[in-house]
């Protein structure tokens, strides 16, 4: 049964247990980093970092400040257009119990750049020393021996949540209803294609250029892929088979 | 033995939450665990045909008995509050189509112990056995049948009531909602645990969230689950780190039985804290056999035993 993620972002505190929890798991080493005025750290997601809680502070024009916190990851697309951005059929799988799409080493032979270019949330990372194209794996060896994924363990607030697509839906439709009590403008981020639901409560944008796939409506004009982009990726493997046929 | 069927291809309707999570919990277990598949196989149809009675039991039928909430906290279960003592409600007039039911099914997964469920049947068919006796004989009173064998009566009349106690303690548990209880017999018929289980409960409160799960004990007779301090023998109460051992398995660090050095006792326990799907509870209690074993050879003695404990 397709297996899925809500991320309750009103019940996030920061506290980064499910980014270490992660890095734990995966047995990853440190990455070297330095302060940059910021508790976002790493910077960014890197291929010793596949979960990153990203920090994004702002004052609107009355002079309420407020601090957005949006544990970033990949979303295990429904259509993962990574894997039709690749040119091998099982270099990128998606799994058919849980619905995690999982990297194989065999993206070794990919073009990082089309692979990553091709994700709406810009979530694949090249790993330097093996070459291979990373990112979260669902935690796929805890899913298959029944277990939560190692940042769903790791909450401490009860803002990750893991269990059935059906189950996930439900629930974030349950929460959705609650918090849109005191934040009217609380969305669920991408729910229809995506295995990784963000709750939030304010524009996508004011968390993350990439919250959402087409952050066109963002307030600030993000860089984000839109649709009409997103869809474009989709076809490059076309395009590409067709060049490779005309030689 | 073949391996079990699933649960759900022999009910007409689809199957039901628990059904489901029987034959899952099934099906993971026979992977997981090939040295126990004659087990598995069984007693999974045993559970499924019993998940299903259960599911169609009429319960506890009229008002609930009287309930005194300060009687209850001294340690008086509900059904020891009952003025006579007259325990669960008879079930007698569901008994023999039950037995039509269940038997067939018992006696399929059973083969040495067929022909006595297949003359306990013909007993009930036939009116030889009146569903008054049925009952009286599943609760403990002596009753002969011809070619069938004390043990295996009461093996087969315990399984048969079953499903109907243990909806009808669903209906008498609603009785102890929010009603502290701290013993470790059954809030509502006395009976031992056979079993507990941590779970992990999803809080709605604003704080941080406890991750070890919270432990309960399960009813080794009605199936009613109620907690327990964790680290706490539920035998004598002793609360010593010294005195108490958790065995278990270091490739399936989620199972393991609780012991007490003090009382010698142990019990049972799946920790579900860090599972996706929590499992079929009586399923998991077969694949605790081995622990149960080793508990046993290590002198301890368990709060309540399984049908297949003294396999």
């Amino acid at each position: 049964m397709p297996k899925a993620f809500l991320i309750d972002t009103t019940r996030c505190t920061a506290c980064r247990g499910c980014q270490v929890g992660c890095k734990e798991w995966k047995n990853f080493p440190a990455v070297p980093t330095k302060q940059r005025g910021t508790h976002q750290n790493p910077p960014d997601l890197t291929h010793y970092n596949f979960k990153l809680v990203r920090f994004s502070e702002r004052m609107d024009a009355a002079g309420k400040v407020t601090w957005n916190f949006f544990p970033d990851q990949c979303r295990h697309c429904l259509e993962a257009p990574c894997k039709s951005g690749a040119s091998l059929e099982d270099s990128i799988i998606i799994d058919k119990d849980t619905g995690a799409v999982i990297y194989t080493e065999k993206t070794v032979k990919e073009d990082f750049e089309t692979i990553r270019s091709s994700c709406p949330y810009d979530i694949p990372r090249k790993d330097p020393k093996t070459k291979r194209i990373v990112k979260c794996d669902m935690c796929i060896d805890r899913v298959k021996a029944n277990l939560l994924p190692m940042c769903v363990k790791s909450c401490a607030m009860g803002a990750m949540n893991f269990g059935d697509r059906a189950e996930m839906l439900k629930l974030a439709a349950q929460r959705l209803v609650a918090v849109q009590k005191e934040f009217p403008k609380a969305q669920l981020c991408d729910m229809e294609n995506v295995s990784v639901i963000y709750l939030i409560t304010d524009a996508p944008a004011n968390y993350h250029k990439f919250a959402v796939a087409d952050a066109s409506d963002s307030t600030q004009g993000a860089p984000g892929m839109d649709r009409q982009q997103l869809l474009a990726g989709m076809f490059e493997p076309l395009r590409r088979a067709a060049k490779q046929i005309q030689g | 033995m073949t391996s079990p069927a699933p649960a759900s291809t022999t009910a007409s309707t689809p199957a039901s939450p628990a059904l489901r999570a029987i034959e899952a919990t099934l099906t993971r277990a026979n992977a997981e665990l090939p040295a126990l598949a004659p087990l598995l196989a069984a007693f999974g149809p045993l559970f499924a045909a019993r998940a299903r009675l259960r599911e169609t039991a009429p319960g506890w039928t009229g008002p609930l008995p009287a309930f005194d909430a300060e009687r209850f906290c001294q340690g008086v279960f509900v059904l020891a509050q009952m003025e006579h003592g007259q325990g669960f409600q008879d079930m007698s007039a569901s008994l023999p189509q039950a037995a039509q039911h269940l038997l067939p099914v018992m006696a399929a997964s059973f083969p040495a112990l067929a022909d006595e469920l297949h003359s306990l049947l013909g007993a009930v068919e036939s009116g030889e056995l009146a569903p008054q006796a049925l009952a009286a004989a599943a609760f403990g009173q002596a009753v002969a049948v011809p070619g069938v064998s004390a043990e295996t009566l009461a093996f087969a009349l315990s399984e048969l009531v079953r499903p109907f106690v243990e909806r009808q303690a669903q209906d008498l548990n609603a009785l102890t909602k929010d009603v502290s209880w701290r013993q470790s017999m059954c809030p509502v018929c006395g009976g031992a645990p056979g079993m507990s289980v941590l779970r992990r409960i999803k809080d709605e409160a604003e704080f941080i969230q406890s991750h070890g799960g919270r432990r309960f004990l399960r009813c080794s007779c009605c199936a009613t689950e109620w907690t327990m301090k964790r680290v706490s023998c539920p035998a004598c109460g002793c609360e010593e780190p010294d005195e108490l051992v958790v065995l278990h398995d270091p490739t399936r660090p989620f199972e393991r039985a609780d012991a007490c050095r003090r009382c010698n006792s142990f019990v049972l326990c799946l920790d579900t804290g860090d599972m996706v799907d929590v499992p079929d509870v009586d399923v998991a209690a077969l694949t605790l056999l081995p622990l149960e074993l080793q508990a046993k050879a290590q002198g301890f003695a368990p709060l309540a035993k399984h049908p297949w404990s003294e396999l």
